[in-house]
């Protein structure tokens, strides 16, 4: 059933431009990246940061504000989509239970965050070989630092999904949205406990794996939290 | 024109954009009192530092952002059950409707950088700064990154004619505002690119004679010319618009 | 008799408002069951109860005989649908929209070709939905709502912004439905000659209360035509028609009956003259379904 679903949540997503933002997301974290060094090749040479290490490191700096954007606006679009004529009606009343059908979203956004996660990976590799980064390059430490940020963001995915699900206004989710950039904005000066913080991977630990593991365990409680308040709302 | 305002207005009041306007100062007090602001020699002023600390996220992400949620909200209403053809069906002229919505955006921006200065003034007492307040430059930074939203105003307005969804026109904002971070780092190109106006010009910058933060020819050039690029490009499409 | 919906008290009640108060709905099996009502009297409410997108506040719905709280997906594996205004993806063809439905009942796509050709759809299911007029759209609405060969098709306003040819199409078909396929077929309406022409069964529901549920002959014998007699005292006429073995009802100053044939009245006259009553005015009060309706929702009164 589950699986008809995200087919169907598939085909919805045609021609809105859907996959275009999942491909330019990760294209312009790592374009970003081609300006930084673009213009400062010489300086990091100098410096003698010109290394797989810190360019791995430089190109997740934009991957938390591009996750949670990104996140921000795909729940916003499968709100959207199902609100334009009231769909709900119409999907709640085919044999499906809710719970899949707020699983099914969930889920599409995730494949296409994953999506777009492996194609960060691919074009943070691709530009670095083309730099000419030196030493070996650190497949393992790539992979780590474009899908931790992913795992970390979960709770956000959860809580952009139920907001923009519930809320008929779609500026109220978009306006949580913004807020939520700015703070992993200022990532650095949040305390621990705050959701958006986690994708920066920073904390006092300094151990990136706990903001994955906090990710998941907390993601998985705000979806829970998330779907039971879907279950329960009557269907306008 | 100033009945069509007032039924803007009306429109408006019964939404939520009172919480969105609010947005703006909490956002500023967040930055304001999580910041560090120890960072700064004691010979600066304390307003001025925290000032520049809080202006940074603010008109880099906050304030180009916010105005495409409000610029969706506005147009909110006519895309829901054909409203444009209802308003459209009135005696009142497309290029009408189009200039009082944009006046009206321009409002509510204006409306969120006062509430801003509020919050600005707020982090000071709270952190109880005793040096002198810095109107004139406090002032510049307020009115100067106004002014700087004009042209994004006007993309917004056009763009969320153009989409009936929040996130499209959303999008397209956050495509335009997220390379401003790089944009900003260098100075050839920031000074052309008009996300990063209102950046430059809230930015508490080395005392000019200017009226405001940036020479006059990049006001005139950069934010003028967008401002007449995407307010005419808006004005054109929602002529042609069919309703 | 085998109903295929019914429902026990059901209520809906939104903050202090009672949108629905005790419904015990009652649809026999293979029937089409006229859901009649003014406009915000409750009918959207009840239906969108029966489809399980709201619950009830108090109540039951056993729908095939199974418990909708329970068994709300097996039910609904059966159920045809369309509530108020036709819901759509606009960005997607109309063959789209239906592949988007079709996949989740996992039928065979042969069936949206079928639904589209009994809507009339065929020739532009390649085209955006976002183009279609209302009319479209509603047929739309219908062929989605006959993808899966539904047992129970619920129809909310079916006719809504379709044109005269195309009300008396879709009248034709759920006609055809319902002989055909032995569909049991729920239809709401404010509109009682729409439900007139194509219903056996009627329910009417008039501010949250259901006020009449029979077969439409039943409701048709209460709107008969009714013999009215002023005369100069009202209660012993009627105890003396009473006595003469004639059925009469009185109220105030007049004397009535139902509908009689022209000599069975000339017969009442005749004894009434014969026994020095007088009679001021003999009138034939013309009574019709409309009437009936109109008169039963305005006053909300138990029939």
């Amino acid at each position: 059933m589950i699986g008809k679903l995200i087919r169907t949540d598939f085909m919805k997503i045609r021609r809105k431009g859907i996959w275009f933002l999942a491909i330019l997301g990760p294209f312009g974290v790592v374009a970003l990246q081609m300006v930084n060094y673009g213009l400062r090749k010489d300086w990091f040479i100098q410096q003698d940061t010109f290394s797989w290490f810190y360019y791995v490191r430089n190109v997740s700096a934009f991957t938390p504000f591009a996750l949670i954007l990104g996140i921000v606006i795909l729940a916003s679009f499968m709100a959207s989509i199902e609100n334009e004529t009231n769909a709900w009606k119409q999907l709640i009343a085919l044999p499906v239970s809710k719970w899949s059908v707020y699983l099914s979203k969930y889920t599409t956004i995730g494949l296409l965050l994953v999506f777009a996660t492996c194609l960060l990976t691919v074009f943070s590799l691709g530009f670095g070989v083309l730099l000419g980064l030196g030493g070996e390059i650190p497949y393992l430490d790539l992979i780590r630092y474009c899908f931790y940020p992913l795992f970390a963001a979960l709770p956000i995915l959860g809580l952009q999904l139920w907001i923009a699900l519930v809320f008929q206004n779609q500026g109220f989710p978009i306006t949580i949205g913004v807020f939520g950039v700015i703070m992993s904005y200022m990532a650095y000066f949040l305390p621990d406990w705050l959701i958006w913080k986690w994708p920066s991977l920073d904390n006092q630990w300094d151990e990136p794996l706990l903001n994955v593991c906090m990710g998941l365990v907390v993601g998985l409680g705000i979806y829970l939290f998330g779907m039971l308040d879907f279950i329960r709302r009557d269907v306008k | 024109m100033f009945s069509l305002l007032q039924s803007e207005w009306f429109k408006l009041r019964k939404s939520n954009v009172i919480y969105i306007l609010f947005a703006g100062p909490l956002i500023g007090l967040l930055i304001g009192l999580l910041g560090n602001d120890n960072v700064f020699p004691d010979e600066v002023n304390q307003w001025g530092g925290s000032l520049l600390m809080m202006n940074l996220t603010y008109a880099l992400l906050f304030l180009p952002l916010i105005t495409g949620v409000l610029a969706a909200t506005v147009c909110r209403y006519e895309h829901q059950a054909g409203g444009w053809k209802q308003l459209l069906s009135l005696p009142v002229t497309r290029g009408k409707v189009f200039i009082t919505k944009y006046l009206l955006l321009i409002f509510l921006v204006l409306a969120i950088q006062l509430l801003y200065l509020g919050s600005v003034f707020s982090v000071g007492v709270i952190h109880g700064y005793t040096d002198s307040f810095p109107m004139d430059i406090v002032w510049k930074s307020i009115l100067g990154g106004w002014i700087a939203t004009f042209p994004l105003v006007a993309l917004q307005l056009w763009m969320s004619l153009l989409f009936k969804s929040f996130a499209a026109p959303f999008a397209v904002n956050v495509i335009f505002t997220l390379p401003t971070i790089l944009a900003i780092n260098s100075e050839k190109f920031g000074a052309y690119y008009p996300w990063a106006q209102p950046v430059l010009m809230m930015n508490v910058g080395e005392d000019s004679n200017n009226v405001f933060f940036i020479p006059w020819e990049q006001l005139i050039t950069v934010v003028g010319g967008s401002f007449l690029l995407f307010f005419i490009g808006g004005y054109i499409y929602f002529r042609q618009k069919a309703v | 008799m085998e109903y295929i919906v019914e429902t026990k008290k059901i209520t809906k009640r939104f903050g202090k408002e009672y949108a629905v108060e005790a419904l015990d709905l009652k649809i026999p099996k293979g029937e089409i069951y006229g859901f009649l009502g003014p406009n915000g009297a409750g009918k959207t409410t009840t239906i969108r109860m029966l489809l399980g997108l709201m619950r009830p506040t108090l109540g039951t719905i056993q729908i095939f005989g199974k418990d909708l709280k329970r068994e709300r997906i097996e039910v609904l594996k059966k159920v045809g649908s369309l509530v108020e205004n036709p819901s759509y993806y606009p960005h997607l063809t109309a063959y789209e929209n239906l592949e988007a439905l079709r996949k989740i009942y996992g039928i065979s796509k042969k069936r949206i070709d079928e639904v589209l050709e009994i809507v009339s759809l065929l020739d532009v299911a390649n085209k955006k939905v976002k183009g279609f007029s209302l009319g479209m759209k509603q047929r739309l609405g219908i062929a989605a709502s006959l993808l899966n060969s539904p047992e129970l098709l619920i129809l909310d306003e079916p006719t809504n912004g379709l044109d005269p040819s195309g009300i008396i199409e879709i009248r034709n078909l759920i006609k055809s439905l319902s002989v055909e396929e032995g569909m049991t077929i729920l239809i709401s309406s404010h509109l009682l000659s729409e439900i007139d022409q194509i219903a056996n069964n009627v329910g009417i529901i008039s501010k949250g209360k259901l006020i009449f549920q029979d077969s439409i002959d039943v409701m048709r014998k209460q709107s008969q035509n009714k013999i009215s007699f002023k005369v100069d005292d009202c209660e012993k006429v009627w105890r003396f028609l009473i006595s003469s073995g004639i059925k009469a009802d009185f109220s105030e100053d007049t004397i009535s009956m139902l509908e009689q044939n022209d000599e069975n009245v000339a017969t009442v006259v005749r004894l009434l003259v014969e026994n020095g009553f007088s009679i001021y005015r003999v009138e034939e009060e013309k009574r019709s379904l409309e009437d009936t309706f109109l008169q039963m929702t305005a006053e909300e009164r138990v029939i």
